[in-house]
């Protein structure tokens, strides 16, 4: 991998720890030191704002803290929007401190800072299967699929050790859709006419329709990885991930019965996935035995929840559903958190995943459940195996694996396991021989029928500080 | 520059040590650019100056009998580096703002200007 270091160094007029000490203290301190923790220390979820972009908003850089040294050190690993480290380094000068920042960019990442410049990169003509990826590196999606590339990264590392497709190593290609419907479908054009024959989708599906329709006359296989309302009809479009009425169906009583009550509020961003996922519990909740007492939904991007949570708490509902995804997402948990809301209702998120939990904190994440067909903390063999393998290639720090990222690792495999059977990268012979198959999975057994329909199993969870934990093992 | 010339440029440690440093400073000659890499001779420097700059990473001025580098100010690759650079810098700045208020003097010592590489004028 070829890692470009950039360096600078500043001097600053006050002493090394008083510097040191600047770092994550929301002083006002310029967007290096100001980025964005609960607190300095090993582990530490941070969020870097970077204006790199003159005409938008700053860039969320993501990563967690690593090394600390009193005074001397900063270590930030970073995976969004490229994998890298960014360190800082102090050394008394004078009286004052020189401050050292050495920041590391690989290829992807230069790639993806050249087009976001609007320079275009060429990609010469191959002769290797290339399968595609389109997922969020920026935008409030950023957080959700912190992990996904470095799933996609992973799953087609171990393809390729096992001999590729049709003997051929595969190559991986990025997309950023930066949570935006239309930059997804631009970059997915862009994909299919570099030689992606097939594009996996792991975005919000608001994307995920602007791509289908977008690549309507091509000849290119999509498939969404993860959970989804379903609806995209078509040979060449495959829907893996649960279902919103699966996913209600599984967790509504358990949730009931853990809140003492039966009175539901529905609040999410405004899109396609939430509107279905609120029209799923419209149908479902009541059949079990809920009431609905509220909606309220705020478009992507929300960062104020004032008026969202005071409806709630008004409301008297007994659970929310929550389906805000990403930056939102942990966003509005904070602010429930802040406001009370935990001691007096729970909060069922059928989307929250333990990356959205790291940048929530763990003291802010009693009383959310959320219910997916994976989580990192499952305990099957080959989810072992699969979690000591990423931390082995990508570091203690890499961000956590959730059902929305882990979906991508899932969806390379389902697509090797049938262009393998198949014989062949064709689209459609592909997309047959995803039909009617099961395959087992570090989430266990996945199935998909005749027409495409997904069957796994689906588990309640309980955050337990940044971690999720099964409490109710499927149905 | 094609971006598919210039990442094969990049495959080489020495050549992205070079392209770090010339990231750095507006220009930067053979001379000064061999005393910061220390990890291969002149000759390896000059031969990897000549790998970027078919690359169209890096353009060359000659002076007499030196030469000058820097990153092609018409490529992509300086857009984005130099962007970086920048925002990267002005955020260890801006930390003299938050620095509590002592009793700094009006005027900056010389050796407080920003200072990046020494080799911030050609030779």
């Amino acid at each position: 991998m070829s890692v470009l270091v950039l360096a600078v160094q500043e001097e600053v007029t006050a002493p090394p720890q008083v510097v040191y000490d600047l770092f994550g203290a929301g002083a006002g301190a310029g967007w290096v030191f100001d980025a964005l923790c609960d607190r300095v220390a090993p582990g530490a979820a941070v969020t870097l704002r970077a204006p790199l972009d003159p005409a938008g908003p700053p860039v969320e850089i993501l990563g967690r803290i690593g090394t600390l040294e009193a005074g001397r050190l900063i270590e930030i690993v970073h995976d969004q929007p490229w994998r890298g480290r960014t360190v800082l380094r102090f050394a008394a000068h004078g009286t004052g401190t020189r401050v050292r920042l050495q920041s590391e960019l690989d290829r992807q990442g230069f790639e993806w800072l050249l087009r976001r410049r609007g320079h275009a990169v060429r990609s010469a003509p191959r002769d290797d299967p290339a399968l595609g990826l389109l997922t969020p590196k920026s935008g409030p999606g950023n957080l959700f699929a912190a992990a996904s590339d470095n799933m996609a990264t992973l799953a087609l590392e171990q393809v390729n050790a096992d001999g590729g497709v049709r003997g051929r190593p595969v190559e991986l290609m990025i997309g950023d859709d930066a949570t935006d419907p239309a930059t997804g479908a631009r970059e997915a054009r862009r994909l299919a006419a570099a030689g992606c024959r097939t594009i996996l989708v792991a975005t919000t599906s608001a994307t995920f329709v602007a791509v289908s329709d977008a690549l309507a006359d091509t000849q290119v296989l999509l498939v969404q990885t993860l959970m989804n309302e379903g609806g995209i009809g078509g040979r060449l479009r495959v829907q893996l991930g649960e279902r919103p009425a699966d996913q209600l169906g599984a967790a509504a009583v358990p949730l009931m019965r853990a809140a003492g009550g039966k009175r539901w509020f529905l609040a999410g961003n405004d899109y396609c996935w939430p509107r279905s996922t609120h029209a799923a519990a419209r149908e479902v909740l009541p059949r079990l035995g809920g009431r609905l007492v509220g909606e309220r939904f705020a478009p992507l991007g929300t960062t104020d929840f004032a008026a969202v949570i005071e409806a709630i708490d008004r409301s008297g509902a007994d659970v929310v559903l929550s389906t805000f995804v990403g930056a939102d997402a942990a966003a509005f948990q904070r602010q429930c958190h802040g406001s009370g809301l935990h001691h007096r209702r729970l909060t069922l998120a059928p989307a929250m995943d333990e990356s959205t939990l790291a940048r929530i904190g763990p003291a802010a994440t009693e009383g959310l459940h959320a219910v997916s067909g994976y989580v990192e903390s499952l305990d099957t063999e080959r989810n072992a195996d699969l979690v000591a393998a990423y931390r082995g290639r990508f570091g203690r720090w890499a961000p956590p694996l959730s059902s929305l990222s882990e979906s991508v690792f899932e969806a390379v495999h389902i697509w090797c396991s049938a262009a393998r059977r198949a014989g062949t990268d064709e689209p459609h012979a592909v997309a047959a021989a995803m039909h009617g198959a099961r395959f087992e999975l570090p989430r266990g057994t996945v199935t998909l029928d005749e027409n495409g329909v997904v069957a796994q199993r689906l588990r309640v969870a309980e955050a337990v500080g940044t971690e999720l934990r099964v409490t109710t093992a499927g149905f | 520059m094609t971006s598919d010339l210039a990442f094969d440029a990049l495959a080489d440690p020495v050549r992205r040590q070079i392209l770090a440093v010339l990231s750095g400073t507006d220009e930067c000659s053979s001379g000064a650019l061999a005393e910061q890499i220390t990890s291969v001779g002149r000759t390896a420097v000059s031969t990897h100056l000549r790998v970027l700059k078919v690359a169209g990473l890096v353009t060359e001025r000659k002076a007499g009998r030196y030469r000058f580098y820097s990153i092609d100010p018409s490529g992509s690759a300086r857009d984005v580096l130099a962007l970086l650079n920048q925002v990267f810098r002005s955020g260890l700045l801006a930390v003299n703002d938050a620095v509590p208020n002592r009793s700094v003097p009006e005027d900056s010592p010389p050796d407080a200007a920003p200072t990046d590489t020494p080799h911030r004028r050609p030779a």
